[in-house]
């Protein structure tokens, strides 16, 4: 017994290793355990006090440039809105001869994002509401650009976002006019890819991207991004759109929250 | 000891808060592999490993989308690693302990850069490699500059003497 504790004392650094180790990877395995979700979401809101004062001061320091932005951004929707009105009672009328029913709007919180993480690539970042305010594990999360990310981790004030640009995130879009669906994943910088496209698919490069509404989670039509290439190997029983996404992931500071049931939306 | 765990969470708070403000197209750099490679030259594999783990499992806590327990797992492997240079200096040769710790960072961010961006290495692995690069290359920058203040020989005989 004796010499067993000092086999053990003597390859303690490496006994330790391989614990943490495989620690590491059980975690990493259980990444979609319920019990983790709630101890990060518990861990999230702690976090996000801390971080809080930060992301006051980084939205501080972007207030005149948004202001500016935004005073731009006013005149240009005040002359569209003028158009707009003018379609509104068109669409109205038309919609009353189909006797087709009008579409549910979402429902959307705001929401200001508090820190994106420490990691070395960033893959989500979190927001500074949670249950309290009605937020859900998968619930849509979007900017004015367009889809952004999805609620994986809620706390009782903060909740964490796997965004666009993590490794495991797939999103079913269409892609207009041609109404081709495929499942996009993240690529590199701000550009990603679509897959399991039609090999005789038109797309072409301008063409817009859209959430297709087959997912259980993504409401559709939901903006998401151009087509900057498409790929058609010949060998390929499919074809490959890389896409740019419209939204900035890398200096979020507002995003918001789809709270909506997706059944009523439809 | 109590001293240099306080000094690790210092690393920890600076990385959260601050490393926004040093995010370039979306590529950061990792002060707390900087902390724990010095961590385990200096104090060996044991306390290095232990360290290693909870400060990753800290940084993983603070938010990543999936692959929660990617950071611990890669910090102790290189604690690990690294322990083993711990007073070894002046028993090899300067080109071999230099190309090893540096080969071992290497790994670091291969496994980091490989598990974030998979779908880049299977398409494109030229795309792949400019990514690692700059990934590596970011926190090497600051490495390097840590390195005129508290050299890597000095850390690593640190013990010895």
């Amino acid at each position: 017994m004796r010499n067993l504790y000092l086999f053990f004392l003597k390859y303690k650094d490496h006994f330790i290793f391989l614990f943490f180790f495989f620690s590491s990877i059980f975690l990493l395995l259980q990444n979609d355990n319920l019990n983790i979700y709630i101890i990060r979401g518990k861990f999230s809101d702690k976090f996000s006090i801390i971080s809080s004062p930060m992301a006051w001061m980084r939205s501080m320091s972007r207030l005149e440039l948004e202001t500016k932005f935004l005073r731009e951004k006013n005149i240009q929707l005040s002359l569209k809105m003028e158009s707009m009105l003018n379609q509104n009672e068109e669409y109205k009328s038309l919609l009353k001869l189909l006797k087709l029913k009008e579409d549910s709007d979402l429902e959307l919180i705001a929401a200001n994002v508090v820190n994106s993480g420490s990691s070395s690539n960033l893959s989500s970042i979190t927001l500074d509401i949670g249950k309290d305010y009605g937020v859900k594990v998968d619930q849509p999360v979007l900017v004015p650009e367009g889809i952004i990310g999805k609620i994986i981790v809620v706390g009782k004030n903060s909740s964490i976002v796997q965004i666009i640009n993590d490794a495991s995130f797939r999103l079913s879009v269409r892609i207009l006019p041609s109404g081709n669906a495929g499942i996009l994943r993240y690529f590199k910088d701000d550009i990603c890819e679509i897959r399991e496209l039609q090999k005789n698919a038109q797309i072409s490069i301008g063409d817009n991207v859209v959430t297709s509404g087959f997912s259980q989670i993504y409401p559709k039509n939901l903006p998401v991004g151009e087509v900057i290439e498409v790929l058609d190997e010949r060998g390929s029983f499919q074809k490959v759109a890389k896409i740019r996404i419209k939204s900035k992931i890398s200096s979020l500071s507002h995003a918001f929250i789809i709270v909506s049931d997706l059944d009523k939306i439809d | 000891m109590i001293k240099k765990i306080y000094i690790g969470l210092g690393v920890f708070f600076f990385q959260f808060i601050l490393v926004d403000f040093l995010s370039i197209k979306m590529i950061r750099p990792d002060f707390l592999v900087i902390y724990i490679f010095y961590f385990s030259l200096i104090n060996g594999r044991y306390k290095g490993i232990i360290l290693a783990f909870f400060i990753g499992l800290l940084s993983d806590f603070t938010g990543v989308g999936s692959y929660f327990g990617l950071t611990s797992l890669t910090l102790s492997i290189t604690a690990y690693l690294i322990g083993f240079l711990n007073g070894k200096y002046e028993r090899l040769l300067p080109y071999v302990f230099h190309s090893i710790w540096f080969s071992i960072l290497i790994l670091h961010f291969f496994i980091i850069s490989y598990v974030q961006f998979q779908t880049l290495f299977e398409s494109s692995f030229f795309d792949f490699s400019l990514k690692f690069i700059f990934t590596f290359g970011y926190t090497m920058m600051f490495f390097f500059v840590v390195q005129f203040f508290f050299p890597v020989k000095e850390a690593s005989h640190a013990e010895i003497s």
